[in-house]
């Protein structure tokens, strides 16, 4: 990572942290639950986007995070059950990761399916870690003594997380392991033939992915202090599968732009709703809205807001963004040759 | 189309600043949120009820104490996260004085928030660990608990000579919760009944025969149905499938629903459910001032559960229009001194007519009520048999 692109992501870091002291509790509500939906679609756009593993179990993963961070906060461990939370849902990654090496593509996207119903199932059952189907009550977190009560503190502690997990999402992508995932996500026979060991490539991906998920998991679980099943299920994890396509498959800042866009427009319709004195219509079809944005997007800008940002922001829009797509072959191939190289 | 999605994203960049901007609040603001959209919608009367209440205060008799409410209804979804989110919008925004949220999971998880707030809180929850005068005092409730429900029942079986009873609930905490205090609390015994059998259910649930022929089995003189209107007709119709009444089922106040009657035709007559509030229709004093508010207004649900609403909306401005009164007939300008003092006069709130939608209200107890009476289907309508039983 260079040590402009380092410095910038410092700056953009500090400057939300400063951002959380010009914003009342609303706002700081909304800052943090971005902030924390955007650590979770960073982590699923690495297994997804990245490496090319589709996972409907990311809700799962964030529940075992909140289940371990609300356990251990209760019982004293401070900030540390942030981090155990990563492990727990590290470990919980790479065991739904397992029937990746057998199973490819759609038929693996339905064993994620099925394990986000297993656990959704045990959470309901396991009543001495989450207290069954009423939901583990979770108390404030405690930082060196200090007890963290208020949503700006909690966001300045979900933008510290975020810009650790930016961070090591750029490391990885700069290294020998990152191209490995490209190249699975290309083509699994290809990466065998280059010697890519796809099946640890894969449970890297999904250990990895997982602990930020437990990360983004704990956090949660200490801004809500409830961690419950019905709050785990799996319309929770196919608004990240929304997350990544709306932000951008593959994308960084598309993950960001994505967990920003779906957590931000329920808000946005209720204030319209409210300015146009038609809340409770537009309240309605609120659900019916997201679904049409992600197909406009699919159809009209496949490659999600990043791309489309990348353009707003260019000067030079036909150096950047080619009003017709190259094909995917040759994309894939163009890309393939590209990272080919860096490998050598 | 891409100018669309452009737009969209200037927008939602639009979206933050002007949500992190505090909103000028209105002196005399109330905050309801309900499932307008979500699992539930069926009941949100509830939310309705309040909100047209106070909007009623306003073109009545323009407001409380002279003061236009400024009234906010938005939409929970039943989320945890969208609950939460309009808690914060209520307390920081809008600088409610008064706030009515609706789920059990959303007032457990803001409990300590609402403390540390000290903002009256109205829940639509029924939940007893929602209910504790003491520990949570800004806390209350519309009504007696689920559990409260159940002993009525129980005490109704009792006063007519029933000596068995069966349980049915859904495997989620709605089912659970109540149903284990109650078993637990010795209740059951103490009113000479035997417990004969307990039967848990998947909420999801589309078919019962079995449980249904087990049930038959042990010929109970009473059901007692811990669920939600969509479980309840599974339960009825497949009593019906096998040969049972419905008149040996008893559910909440969750149950009274037309869709009951609609759905299940004669399988559903004598079904009885506990009814905390008279019915939309009722002849009550309440009524009259809801029909009047109707000639302008469009009442969004016709049920129990606005009737719910429109008895929060009475105690909770009364509590309101008392803290004006007691600071001289303006409205306090210190919002954190003004919302302790309604909590103050909620609690001191005593035998207050509500126009017969319940009993007359008193919140020492944080509860209202604890009387309801027992409604039974007949020709197809909820009919109120009997007086009001206390649960205490």
């Amino acid at each position: 990572m260079s040590g402009t692109r380092l410095w910038i992501s410092l700056l953009v870091a500090a400057a939300a942290c400063i951002l959380t002291l010009m914003l009342g509790r609303f706002g700081n509500y909304l800052m943090h639950a971005v902030v924390i939906a955007s650590i979770s679609a960073l982590a699923l756009n690495l297994l997804t986007g990245f490496c090319g593993q589709i996972s409907f179990a990311q809700a799962a993963l964030l529940g075992v995070g909140a289940y371990t961070a609300g356990n251990l906060g209760n019982a004293g461990w401070g900030i540390l059950s942030i981090p155990l939370a990563g492990m727990a849902s590290a470990a919980a990654g790479a065991l739904i990761g397992l029937p990746a090496l057998r199973l490819r593509g759609l038929y693996f996207a339905m064993a994620t399916l099925a394990a986000q119903f297993i656990f959704d199932y045990a959470f309901k059952i396991l009543d001495p870690l989450t207290h069954g189907v009423s939901g583990l009550v979770i108390k404030p977190l405690t930082l060196l003594g200090y007890v963290v009560q208020s949503d700006r503190a909690y966001a300045v502690i979900a933008i510290i997380c975020l810009f650790v997990t930016w961070l090591t999402m750029v490391f990885i992508g700069e290294t020998t392991l990152g191209r490995a995932f490209l190249v699975v996500r290309a083509n699994e026979i290809v990466a065998k033939g280059m010697g890519i060991d796809v099946a640890r490539t894969k449970l890297w991906a999904f250990a990895i992915s997982g602990f930020f998920a437990g990360v983004a998991g704990a956090l949660l679980a200490f801004t809500t202090r409830l961690a419950s099943p019905e709050a785990f299920g799996l319309s929770l994890s196919i608004d990240y599968v929304a997350m990544i396509i709306v932000g951008g498959l593959g994308s960084l800042p598309g993950s960001l732009l994505g967990a920003a866009f779906v957590t931000l427009l329920p808000e946005l319709i209720q204030r319209v709703g409210e300015a146009l004195n038609i809340a409770d219509i537009l309240s309605a079809a609120r659900e019916m809205a997201f679904g049409l944005l992600i197909i406009v997007f699919l159809i009209f800008e496949p490659r999600g807001l990043s791309a489309l940002l990348h353009r707003l922001t260019s000067r030079d829009h036909a150096n950047i963004a080619p009003k017709t797509p190259r094909p995917t072959s040759e994309r894939r191939r163009s890309e393939l040759g590209l990272k080919f190289e860096k490998v050598e | 189309m891409k100018r669309v999605i452009k737009s969209t994203v200037v927008g939602l960049a639009l979206l933050g600043a002007w949500a992190a901007t505090p909103a000028l609040s209105a002196d005399l603001s109330v905050c309801i949120w309900g499932t307008i959209t979500g699992p539930d919608a069926l009941v949100n009367g509830m939310s309705y009820g309040t909100r047209d209440y106070f909007e009623f205060l306003n073109q009545a008799k323009g407001g409380i104490g002279g003061n236009k409410l400024q009234i906010l209804l938005l939409d929970g979804r039943y989320k945890l996260d969208e609950e939460l989110k309009n808690y914060r919008r209520c307390v920081d925004q809008e600088n409610s004085v008064y706030i009515n949220g609706w789920s059990t999971g959303s007032v457990k998880a803001l409990r300590e928030q609402i403390q540390q707030d000290a903002v009256p809180f109205m829940t639509e929850s029924f939940a007893s660990e929602a209910l504790d005068p003491v520990k949570l005092p800004y806390i209350f409730m519309a009504g007696p608990t689920y559990e409260q429900q159940m002993i009525i029942a129980l005490r109704d079986l009792a006063t007519k000579g029933g000596k068995t009873l069966v349980i049915m609930h859904p495997d989620n905490e709605y089912g659970r919760g109540p149903v284990n205090v109650v078993r637990t609390s010795g209740i059951i015994e103490k009113l000479g009944l035997n417990l004969i059998d307990t039967i848990e259910f998947p909420y999801d649930t589309q078919d019962l025969t079995a449980q249904m022929l087990r049930v038959k089995s042990k010929n109970p003189d009473m059901v007692y149905v811990q669920a939600s209107t969509p479980q309840l007709i599974v339960v009825l119709r497949d009593a019906a499938k096998v040969g049972m009444s419905a008149k040996t089922f008893v559910g909440n106040i969750y149950n009274i629903s037309p869709a009951i009657p609609q759905q299940l035709g004669q399988s559903a007559e004598g079904f009885r459910a506990i009814q905390v509030y008279s019915d939309f229709g009722s002849d009550i004093p309440a009524m009259k001032d809801i029909l009047a508010f109707k000639t302008k207004n469009t009442v969004e649900k016709e049920d129990v559960y606005y009737m719910k609403g429109w008895f929060k909306g009475i105690v909770m401005s009364k509590a309101i229009e008392a803290a004006i009164a007691k600071n001289g007939g303006t409205v306090p300008s210190d919002i954190k001194a003004f919302r302790t003092s309604v909590r103050d006069q909620m609690v001191a709130l005593k035998d207050v007519d509500v126009g017969g939608i319940t009993p007359a209200a008193s919140y020492a107890d944080h509860q209202g009520s604890t009387r309801a009476r027992i409604a039974e289907i007949k020709g197809g309508k909820y009919i109120a048999i009997g007086d009001w039983i206390s649960a205490r």
